[in-house]
């Protein structure tokens, strides 16, 4: 995988891998593949990914994204993908794509703040 | 009068259209010929039938309130009896086209009713009909010549006029169709993080669209993290309208919003079990106050009331 497309940045315990441009599937093949090693490697407790670039995500896409949270959270840490732009979320849900079982939120400030400091949100309580 | 004519937009129709409406009716240079012919005849009878028609459109209720100033009835009397005059001008050419839009659009401005703008056509031709018939008694052929293209040439303008009646109508309609449409679907920001869609009115699937794409929008826009969509004003859910609202919240929930449903009424939630809706991937709670209440914790606020100035009566949120 060519790395630059979406470099993993580590914070503290979190895992932030900030994508940089369209993503091919092999791309995203090779960065749950890093993540989840990553995730081991660093003991970390949370992963970010953020996906504000992305002006399409497909099926796939958004499965390897699932994938990753399920993978994650078997390692002990949490996903939450951000940075879903109003126009990918419409098309998502008129494809019927959702990511069931997956944190998301607004963008990476939010995503802290939901990690971070304890603001009484939950989600996937559905 | 004079001044509110100018006020009204200029209306015109493309020339290719005028020359199709002129075949149609099979209105030709004969027509204007014959039409031309007359101009002597018809200037001669023109106050009489100006009078008769005047007499007629005084003699009901209706059509006499709208010449109840004086000055009005002159000014337009003298309109009339120019337009009469101009039937047998030839000359029928754009510039006829633009004036009878207009006089059509002044017609359907003061409400004047199709029906007597119709009747008033028809008791022109009659009167002139009857005029042809006494003037060219030896002569039933020319008469009904002049008949037949005179008649053509009214209907011509009956169309232009009433093409007007029509676009305006439809103009009003446009405009009331998107006033409806902005004011259909606000999103109001109740918190910082905290956004109130309250629905009202019948959801198709193009006002869904739009409500998810503005309700998407506002979450970005306010860095809203809950959102409470009110569906008290929806009169009724069926499979469909259930599943533009699944949609939106999953929108919503992609970007990180927590949507909370609330005001579905006890008959609109008997439906949908009956039709096996599913809702179970929304939160639902019963009425606006607890959605609100819901959305507030979820956020960490607690609202406190003061009961007084001097003592607090410290409450927190359910």
């Amino acid at each position: 995988m060519n790395r630059s497309r979406a470099p993993i940045l580590k914070l503290g315990d979190t895992l932030i891998a900030s994508v940089q441009e369209a993503l091919m599937d092999a791309d995203l093949v090779g960065l749950r593949d890093e993540l989840v090693a990553e995730v081991k490697t660093y003991r970390a407790t949370s992963v970010i990914i953020d996906v504000t670039v992305l002006d399409v995500l497909d099926s796939f896409a958004a499965r390897t994204l699932r994938h990753i949270a399920q993978m994650t959270q078997l390692l002990g840490a949490r996903t939450v993908v951000v940075g879903i732009q109003p126009d990918v979320a419409f098309a998502m849900v008129q494809l019927g794509l959702t990511l069931e079982g997956t944190e998301t939120a607004l963008d990476l400030e939010d995503a802290l703040s939901l990690l971070n400091i304890k603001i009484g949100r939950e989600r996937g309580a559905h | 009068m004079e001044n509110k004519e100018t006020l009204l937009p200029e209306k015109s129709i493309p020339s290719s259209e005028v020359s199709l409406r002129k075949a149609f009716l099979e209105f030709t240079d004969d027509d204007v010929a014959v039409l031309e012919s007359v101009n002597e005849a018809a200037t001669h009878y023109a106050d009489s039938v100006i009078d008769d028609f005047y007499k007629h459109l005084l003699s009901f209720d209706e059509t006499r309130s709208f010449f109840a100033d004086p000055a009005v009835l002159s000014h337009v009397r003298n309109m009339q009896k120019a337009y009469f005059k101009r039937l047998t001008q030839g000359n029928y050419d754009a510039e006829y086209v633009a004036d009878r839009i207009k006089i059509g659009r002044i017609h359907e401005r003061i409400g004047l009713p199709v029906k007597s703008y119709f009747g008033m056509y028809c008791f022109y031709l009659r009167a002139v009909l009857k005029r042809l018939r006494d003037e060219y008694k030896e002569m039933p052929e020319k008469a009904y010549n002049i008949f037949d293209s005179l008649m053509k040439l009214t209907f011509f303008d009956i169309g232009l006029a009433i093409d007007t009646y029509i676009e305006s109508r439809e103009e009003t309609i446009q405009g009331q169709e998107e006033a409806i449409r902005e004011l259909s679907t606000p999103v109001l920001l109740l918190r910082p993080g905290l956004l109130l869609l309250p629905i009202i009115g019948l959801i198709d699937t193009r006002r869904a669209r739009q409500l998810t794409e503005q309700l998407l929008r506002s979450v970005r826009a306010n860095r809203a993290m809950v959102v409470v969509i009110d569906v008290t004003g929806v009169p009724s859910v069926d499979t469909k309208v259930a599943n533009h609202l699944v949609q939106t919240v999953e929108a919503a929930g992609l970007m990180g919003a927590v949507s909370i449903v609330t005001g579905i009424a006890p008959d609109i939630a008997q439906t949908m079990v009956r039709l096996g809706i599913d809702l179970r991937r929304i939160r639902t709670v019963g009425d606006l106050q607890s959605g609100i209440e819901e959305a507030e914790r979820l956020l960490g606020y607690s609202v406190v009331k003061n009961s007084d100035a001097t003592s607090r009566c410290g409450k927190d949120g359910p």
